[in-house]
């Protein structure tokens, strides 16, 4: 599974909180309160509990039409009901289910998580609800590969972190093959298929179900005795979360729903065929105009909210007042000298930790963009303003036209058409940055195409379909920004 | 003198009077000590070879550049003084630029009613109608509605006279205002300065034209290296120069 290296994960994450200190202590402890419960222990009737999950770890937790499903969904959402608590569901991809867990942005995890030690000390684990192991597969094509033997001098590949990358490590000096560690099952499943690696290990549940669904692949040995996946909650954290999962599961083993869930999702179905690329795309379309729609959304509020930005700081950069333009220089070199990615996960996972505020997806993304966007933004209004000749300042001050008004009737309007086009650009720039929120989860287009080709492993065409979208959006909208361009700035 | 707002109006007998003038540009120093006195209706005119401070002394005179050192009083105004309020004596001293600076985005009459519609709160009919009679003054009352891109060298330096003139300033600071002409065009420019000059109007000319500074001006001012070299009427500066490097510089000029 995708465990150990979430493990590592969690260990950093605790040092962090540790170094951050008592501070940070007492304000995550606070920031389950909302949730939480004014008798623990006894009731989660009526309660609503937010849940993490992976974004794809099929059949675990994957989209069908748009809508979550998968054992681990099955299994919550039946539970939920039979102990009569609300459950919303967040995707959030793995590693960020389990920092958005120790940061108590939600009550607990169901993820296709394997029970480890290490985990153990920074969560508290449910009874096992399912017993995973390792399961080799090859090509279909493929008739020399039938066991670990024939894999001398091969390359596999293994999920990074996961069991399946430990256990191929395990064997790999015995039958004298190389490990490779990809991050998912559908890019692992396409190096197999592309001839790259000539075998997969994955989970067996994991592979069972790809191989269902015309993933190209088939599994030639039998599954190794695997470890057991449980559902966490953080450390000392809504024990009677915890407890009511126990009694549900429980309840749901001896009334058989259990085991319906399993077959639903484990047992050989015959094949379906795979619909075409116009099949695909009717069918993903939904699904992708829902992300293009929260693309849209968080460019357009990240460009206004930079735009004032950009003015602001770059009025303070070309500005007489030292400290003016060094505060300006300090906000323009940190969110230009470090990485788009290590500011989204600052925002949303690193910000709620420091200040006990929980954070939704929308905002730190909207935070995330606009605060970069906004520091070249203001490099572009510095440029915009200074490469205006100053003899244009020199005539409306000789003129006796104050500073303002000069900048206002004089400098302003030819700047300002001289900025244009760096804006169109950056706001281009600023719609594709949207695609890196993925990471955090926010439902926008490329994680609603990882999402899809997650589930039926049409990753090529699946992000041609969402690459076409991106393209048909930006040059409409840079066409548009032309035109107005074109307009406004005779 | 009415125009008494700006705190410390001096009257005083000179339109311009300036004392021990020095400016620097970090270590470089370019004036090294200016005494010069103008009185109202003079026309003044700056001569010297490039980089002698002809222009930085210029702008001295509307605080473009600041003042070192020294004292710089024009029209009753005390430049050296903090408290002064710039855009206020800006509004009695026109300035000529030697590369124009027109507003590209405007047309010429908008040019020419910018600054009396923003400070004198005229109303935009009003600014109009004497916009367009400076605009006639320099004899291009056609081009109201051009932009400054559709302008030869010489009817943009025209422009760039009737829009500071548009504020009626006392005097008239020309930087250069012929430099960056064609030839052909030098003509026009330098015959709206003189009838500026039969008008009465008190003016500075920094310029290379040596026969323009010879007809036009009551006093020419020599200048090399930040210091004032030599200066008298035209007739004693031009035709009998009492200084070496007066002399040298006339000869390879004239």
């Amino acid at each position: 599974m995708n465990m150990s290296r979430a493990g590592k994960l969690s260990v950093a994450v605790t040092a962090l909180l540790a170094l951050a200190g008592g501070f940070v202590g007492v304000s995550a402890a606070t920031a389950s309160q909302p949730n939480s419960h004014v008798q623990p222990q006894t009731a989660v009737t009526g309660e609503t509990y937010v849940i993490g999950t992976d974004t794809t770890f099929a059949p675990f937790e994957y989209r069908k039409d748009g809508e979550l499903t998968g054992i681990d969904m099955d299994l919550i959402r039946d539970i939920a009901a039979n102990q009569g608590f609300n459950v919303e569901i967040k995707s959030l991809g793995f590693d960020a289910a389990l920092q958005a867990l120790q940061s108590n942005q939600v009550d607990g995890v169901i993820a296709g998580m394997s029970i480890t030690d290490e985990r153990k000390l920074v969560f508290d684990f449910s009874d096992p609800y399912f017993d995973s192991g390792v399961q080799m597969a090859v090509a279909d094509t493929n008739t020399e590969i039938t066991g670990y033997a024939d894999l001398a001098g091969e390359t596999v590949v293994a999920k990074r972190g996961s069991e399946g990358e430990t256990f191929a490590n395990s064997i790999k000096d015995e039958y004298g093959f190389t490990v490779k560690a990809l991050a998912d099952s559908a890019t692992m499943y396409d190096d197999v298929k592309a001839g790259n690696s000539v075998a997969v290990f994955d989970d067996y549940p994991v592979l069972a179900y790809g191989i269902n669904q015309n993933n190209g692949l088939k599994s030639v040995t039998e599954k190794e005795q695997g470890s057991s996946y449980g559902f966490a909650v953080n450390k000392g954290q809504n024990p009677e979360l915890l407890a009511a999962f126990n009694t549900g599961l429980a309840e749901l083993k001896s009334n058989g729903d259990y085991q319906s869930i399993l077959d639903k999702y484990l047992e050989q179905p015959a094949p379906v065929a795979a619909s075409g690329f116009f099949g695909l795309l009717s069918d993903s379309l939904p699904a992708l105009m829902k992300g293009l729609g929260l693309t849209l959304l968080a460019t357009g509020l990240s460009i206004l909210v930079a735009l004032v930005l950009g003015v602001l700081f770059g009025f303070c950069k070309v500005s007489e007042s030292r400290v003016l333009r060094g505060l300006a220089s300090i906000y323009v070199s940190i969110f230009r000298g470090t990485p788009l990615l290590v500011q989204a996960f600052f925002f949303y996972f690193g910000l709620p930790q420091l200040t006990g505020q929980p954070i939704d997806v929308l905002t730190a993304g909207v935070l995330t963009l606009s605060l970069n966007a906004g520091a070249y933004m203001t490099e572009i209004v510095r440029g915009g303003i200074q490469s205006v000749d100053p003899g244009q300042t020199e005539a409306g001050r000789s003129l006796g036209l104050g500073y303002v008004t000069t900048m206002r009737r004089v400098v302003l309007p030819q700047a300002v058409k001289i900025m244009t086009p760096s804006f169109i650009n950056q706001f281009v720039m600023t719609l594709k940055d949207t695609s890196l929120l993925a990471v955090i989860g926010f439902a926008e287009l490329t994680y609603q195409g990882q999402q899809i080709y997650a589930a039926n492993f049409r990753t090529g065409e699946t992000l041609l379909i969402v690459a076409a979208l991106y393209f048909i959006v930006i040059n409409l909208l840079t066409m548009l920004s032309n035109q107005l361009d074109k307009r406004f700035n005779k | 003198m009415s125009k008494n707002s700006a705190g410390s109006r001096i009257p005083a007998g000179s339109k311009v009077s300036v004392r021990g003038l020095r400016k620097s540009f970090g270590s470089n120093e370019v004036l090294k000590g200016l005494d010069v006195e103008i009185s109202e209706g003079e026309v003044v005119c700056v001569i010297g070879p490039s980089g002698s401070g002809k222009s930085t002394f210029l702008r001295c005179l509307n605080k473009l550049d600041e003042l070192s050192a020294g004292t710089v009083i024009v029209d009753g105004f005390n430049l050296s003084d903090k408290t002064v309020d710039l855009n206020e004596v800006r509004q009695h001293i026109g300035m000529v630029f030697q590369h124009f600076n027109l507003f590209p985005h405007m047309t010429v009459l908008q040019n020419i009613m910018l600054a009396p519609v923003e400070l004198k709160k005229q109303s935009t009919a009003t600014a109009r109608a004497s916009a367009l009679k400076l605009l006639d003054r320099v004899g291009l009352a056609e081009k109201a509605d051009a932009r400054p891109a559709q302008l030869s060298g010489g009817q943009k330096q025209r422009v760039a006279i009737a829009r500071s003139l548009a504020v009626n300033p006392d005097i008239m600071l020309f930087d250069e205002a012929t430099s960056a002409l064609d030839p052909e065009m030098v003509g026009e420019v330098l015959q709206v300065i003189r009838d500026l000059a039969a008008e009465g109007m008190t003016m500075v000319v920094v310029t290379h034209e040596m026969g323009f500074a010879r007809e036009v001006a009551d006093r020419v001012i020599f200048m090399a290296d930040g210091v004032i070299v030599e200066e008298g009427t035209p007739a004693e500066l031009f035709g009998n120069p009492q200084q070496e490097r007066t002399q040298d510089f006339l000869s390879k000029v004239l």
